[in-house]
């Protein structure tokens, strides 16, 4: 078959507005997906190829208990023989104090060994080695530390029972990126001072960390299959330095996966926004297609053609898409550069680029299917007779839905992972969707029969059902990206109103953590108050009914799972924010077992009832308990709570630490920390007002983040306006020039159109706002356990923003109707 | 020997609940050589008898027979190489594909067919009807007439058995009407097509060999007018027509 390369060529450049629209589209579709996607296997890359690095070794064991007999064993023997270099490190929180006692800080101490880090380095203010500079008696400090207590390099600092200079300030740290979320600053002490310091008592909250050097990597895996093989599975963890899954790829993933939702969700709409804009580029082709017909060329002709067409302009859209996502990826990674480990390189993942390449042209042979298939209905008499439309099988049209489905769904599961949460996702999207179909349709309905007398009005409503407008696809994808943003923003609002702004007044502020049961008169003594000390034990749950749970699979949820340790405590009655919601009591009297009190929270983490068995392992001991009653929570507050209670006979001879929570005036809070903290160096203090502005100030830099992205959407909805504008070009016209006709100056069409895409911003805006309200609300009552605030004048101003852009871009893009002169469309009309 | 055949042909639409009869059981048949003019008055159903002899459209009952095949309910990919070899058509509008330039549109129904000499014979033609000129012209950058006289190089590009005009002249002065239908019945005679013409215009109609004249979508008759084209069709006017 014969191709006419110019024919080709002038059809593209013939129809430049609408094929830059399309390429827009198309590059719109690929942008974010294709930042994404870069950005995460960029990271993955730099992550491996620096895994060493970041996690300072080859072999990394971690506990929060004294690593076990048979491991250390194990541990010295691969030692002794010089398969491995050891270097071990503490870390926990304490509370650092001013030599003077007037001002302390909660710090997170890292206690190292000789020999720290074994890969990458620890950069430090003066530019010498972290060894050349951690000597006995002596720390290196974050910079926050020195501006929260007001010191300076040389300064000396209580630390436990001891006192330490500080000698230098520590700028980054291989294994940990500086804004990694942490309750307070960083410390660096040496190992020899750890016995001076008297912090490490029965139950504390320390982290065990063995690093190991393999001498020969090649024996890496050898040695870590050895070591696996020694350690207690229930306690320890043991990872090469490619399988330690560091806490910052946890937050990367966590974060790139909400990051990707967004992606798929601009992806949609910039494919409705593709094929609209390709209908509305081929319906201005009708003519020449059925010229073509006319003389003889059939329908695998034109097809072929028109799929040339739009691969070519498609193509130009992936490369823009690429280009740009390659561009975003970069700003991406210097919005995010505090959260990731420092000197991260940015990687261009070529493969992500193929990938982004394979799914470009999915997008558009999926979404450009039905236009294109519907050319071959497309009979040449309507050259002569306007009213022939086109006549195709449904079949096909149906086919390629179904495969629009499939492709969606495998691409939500390819990103998400997670079927679950795939199946969930689709879901919502998919009732958003209809919700805001079923509800513009209405609205639409309701303006039809309205009797207005305002001309202006009345033709503007007139005009959203002029044929091939689109509206209703219009508003469904300008209402639902709209919802999306606002209820981002309003989650986001009412998260920072409840925790930050408004916290509550009669919630405790201060945690007390790790207080020794031995300590528990003398510390009541100390704060003079009444208070409630509720008891920890720290476990792991090994087995529900019998059967282990699989830590592989539980780790790789990305909500709370049952792969962490839990803190139990033991008691017989509810708390206040509590209620039972299965069982009448906490524990029976009639069953003789062990018996324990499930939170709702660990029933959605793994489906049990009543009956049920869980084992856990507490230090060692394993201990199976029998469930007698479920509770939930009602409302989530900074009140303490425990996922598993126990009778007190259980546990009241187990190894444990006391917690208590407690409210002070703020301005308290600095003095009584200082003052329990030098009689109890032991008990961390964690000030939880500060820890909430800390954490809130990096959510609103992520959430910062997200919503410019999902900003993003609204630019597929323009382009999804725009192409309406296109589409409906000869009918605007049409109305506009027999306006004129008939006396209406540009004044008149100007302000029907206006009015046109009032209607559709105020119809649209004010939808989403409603919907937004609901869902936001919904997610506070029923997922987040919170109030809820509607903040109508934030909603207001967001939908007025959106009407105007609305309407901005629908004007200027009818600005050329509007210009056009009755006579020479009249002429034009002759000719045609 | 007939050409076209058309047996008991009707025409229904659909306008909003009502059907809309426009063309009701037409027969007739029209010879290989003939010059036939379909006559009428606005809305008699003109074009839409052209559509259905030509195989642009079905007819809702009844059959076309072009050169003895039967083309009713024929699909548009089986009536596409036979519009393309054996069928031109020359349209009111001149319907000019716009991003194609003259020579292109001209060229476009011969390279569909695979014929090789597409060019040379594209540009023969045009120097036939005076516009050697304008080959590299787009549509736009031409006149009225310029324009149908590439679309009747167009029709003529495969040596077609049948040419359909629709009002060729609908859209031109007289001058350049006069051309137009002037070059139109030389080359059909020349290459020894049929030429099936629509028009409401009586001076072209007595042109013709044979009238076919249309009211409210029944044939009322069949009149023979040969013989008298000279007296109605001035060609000195004519410019190019001369080999």
């Amino acid at each position: 078959m014969m191709i006419f390369p110019g024919y080709l060529r002038r059809e593209v450049f013939r129809s430049s507005t609408l094929a830059i629209v399309f390429i827009l589209c198309v590059g719109m579709s690929l942008v974010t997906l294709t930042a994404f996607s870069g950005f995460s296997k960029s990271v993955n890359v730099s992550l491996l190829n620096d895994a060493r690095k970041l996690q300072a070794a080859d072999i990394i064991i971690r506990s929060y208990e004294r690593i076990s007999e048979s491991l250390e064993l194990a541990v010295d023997q691969q030692v002794r023989t010089g398969a491995v270099m050891r270097t071990r490190y503490n870390e926990f929180y304490s509370v650092v104090r001013t030599n003077n006692e007037t001002n302390s800080v909660l710090s997170l101490l890292k206690i190292v060994e000789k020999g720290y880090p074994f890969y990458g380095s620890v950069k430090l203010q003066s530019g010498l080695a972290l060894h050349q500079v951690l000597r006995p008696g002596k720390a290196v400090v974050a910079q926050t530390l020195l501006d929260r207590l007001k010191l300076e390099p040389g300064d000396p600092i209580q630390v436990g029972h001891t006192t330490l200079t500080i000698q230098d300030v520590v700028l980054s740290e291989p294994d940990r990126p500086i804004q990694m979320f942490a309750f307070g600053p960083r410390v660096f002490i040496s190992r020899t001072d750890q016995e001076s310091l008297g912090l490490i008592q029965t139950g504390s909250r320390i982290r065990y960390v063995y690093l190991l050097k393999a001498t020969n990597q090649n024996h890496t895996e050898s040695i870590y299959q050895t070591l696996q093989e020694a350690a207690d599975p229930d306690r320890e963890r043991v990872d090469t330095f490619q399988t330690a899954q560091s806490q910052v790829k946890r937050f990367f993933d966590n974060f790139i996966f909400f990051l990707k939702l967004v992606g798929i969700f601009i992806l949609t709409l910039s494919g409705v926004g593709i094929q609209s804009t390709l209908t509305a580029f081929l319906k201005a082709k009708q003519e020449t297609i059925g010229i073509m017909k006319a003389v003889g060329a059939t329908n695998r002709h034109v097809v072929l053609h028109y799929t040339l067409v739009v691969m070519l302009l498609g193509c130009m859209g992936m490369g823009i898409g690429i280009v740009s996502g390659v561009l975003l990826q970069y700003a991406l990674a210097q919005l995010l550069s505090g959260f990731f480990p420092a000197d991260m390189p940015f990687i261009i993942a070529w493969t992500g680029l193929v990938e982004s390449v394979i799914l470009g042209v999915m997008v558009v042979l999926i979404f450009c299917f039905v236009p294109l298939y519907r050319l071959t209905g497309l009979r040449p008499v309507m050259i002569l007779r306007k009213d022939v439309s086109a006549k195709v099988k449904r079949w096909p049209i149906w086919l390629s839905y179904t495969i629009f489905v499939i492709f969606f769904f495998g691409l939500v599961l390819r990103h998400m992972q997670d079927f679950r949460f795939g199946v969930y996702f689709m879901g919502t999207l998919g009732s958003l969707i209809a919700i805001t179909a079923i509800a513009n349709y209405w609205l639409l309905r309701g303006l039809r029969g309205l009797s207005i007398r305002h001309l202006a009005v009345r033709q503007a409503i007139r005009s959203l059902f002029r044929k091939g407008a689109a509206t209703q696809m219009i508003m469904v994808s300008l209402t639902t990206s709209l919802c999306v943003i606002f209820s981002i923003y309003l989650l986001e609002k009412n998260l920072d109103a409840t925790f930050v702004k408004s916290f509550p007044k009669d919630s405790p502020n201060l945690f007390f953590l790790d207080i020794q049961p031995s300590q528990q008169d003398a510390f009541k003594a100390a704060l003079s108050k009444e208070l409630q000390l509720y008891p920890i034990i720290r476990a792991r749950v090994t087995h529900i009914n019998d059967r282990a749970i699989d830590r592989q699979a539980e780790r790789a949820k990305k909500r709370d799972n049952l792969a962490r340790v839990f803190n139990l405590t033991y008691r017989h009655h509810l708390l206040t924010d509590e209620v039972m919601q299965s069982g009448k009591t906490l524990f029976r009297d009639d069953w003789q077992d062990i018996q324990v009190s499930v939170l709702d929270m660990v029933v959605d983490m793994h489906p049990m009832e009543i009956g049920d068995t869980i084992q856990f392992n507490i230090q060692g001991v394993p201990l199976t308990a029998r469930i007698a009653s479920i509770r939930s929570r009602t409302q989530e507050s900074l009140q303490p709570f425990f996922y598993f209670i126990f009778e007190e006979k259980t546990l009241k001879d187990a190894p444990q630490t006391l917690f208590a929570a407690l409210r002070v005036e703020p301005g308290d809070v600095g003095a009584l920390q200082t003052r329990i903290v030098k009689a109890f160096p032991n008990i961390s203090v964690i000030d939880m007002s500060e820890t909430i502005r800390v954490f809130a100030g990096m959510m609103q830099q992520l959430s910062r983040v997200v919503r410019a992205f999902t900003g993003l959407s609204i630019s597929a909805g323009i382009l999804i306006l725009i192409s309406a504008v296109f589409a409906t070009r000869a009918e605007r016209i049409n109305e506009s020039v027999y306006y004129k006709i008939l006396g209406a100056g540009k004044s008149f069409v100007l302000k029907v159109f206006t009015f046109e895409n009032l209607l559709m911003g105020i119809c649209s805006g004010v939808l989403a706002v409603i919907l937004s309200q609901l869902s936001a609300g919904a997610i506070c009552r029923f997922v987040l356990d919170i109030g809820y605030r509607p903040f109508l004048s934030a909603c207001i101003l967001m939908v007025t923003g959106a009407v105007l852009l609305v309407n901005l871009v629908g004007l200027l893009s009818a600005r050329s109707i509007l210009e056009k002169k009755p006579i020479s469309y009249l002429r034009e009309q002759q000719e045609a | 020997m007939n050409i076209l055949e058309a047996r008991h042909l009707s025409k229904e639409y659909n306008l909003d609940q009502r059907r809309l009869t426009v063309l009701n059981d037409i027969s007739l048949s029209i010879a290989a050589g003939e010059f036939v003019v379909i006559s009428g008055t606005s809305g008699s159903g003109k074009t839409t008898l052209l559509t259905l002899l030509s195989g642009l459209d079905q007819p809702t009952s009844g059959n076309v027979l072009l050169d003895g095949n039967e083309i009713t309910g024929a699909s548009e990919d089986e009536l596409a190489p036979l519009r393309n070899r054996m069928i031109g058509f020359v349209f009111q509008s001149f319907h000019l594909v716009p991003s194609m330039t003259a020579k292109e549109n001209i060229m476009f129904p011969a390279e569909i067919m695979g014929g090789v000499d597409a060019e040379s014979r594209a540009l023969e033609l045009l120097q036939r009807v005076g516009l050697a000129d304008r080959a590299e012209n787009m549509p736009s950058q031409l006149s009225g007439g310029e324009k149908q006289r590439v679309s009747l190089c167009r029709a003529m590009i495969n040596y077609p058995k049948l040419l359909f005009a629709d009002e060729p002249t609908g859209n031109l002065d007289s001058e350049n009407g006069a051309m137009v239908l002037s070059q139109l019945v030389e080359l059909k005679s020349e290459q020894g097509a049929t030429l099936i013409l629509v028009t409401h215009n009586p001076d072209i109609a007595q042109a013709a060999d044979r009238v076919l004249q249309l009211r409210d979508g029944r044939l009322l008759q069949s009149q023979g007018n040969a013989d008298r084209f000279d007296q109605h069709i001035d060609t000195s006017q004519s410019d190019g027509l001369q080999l």
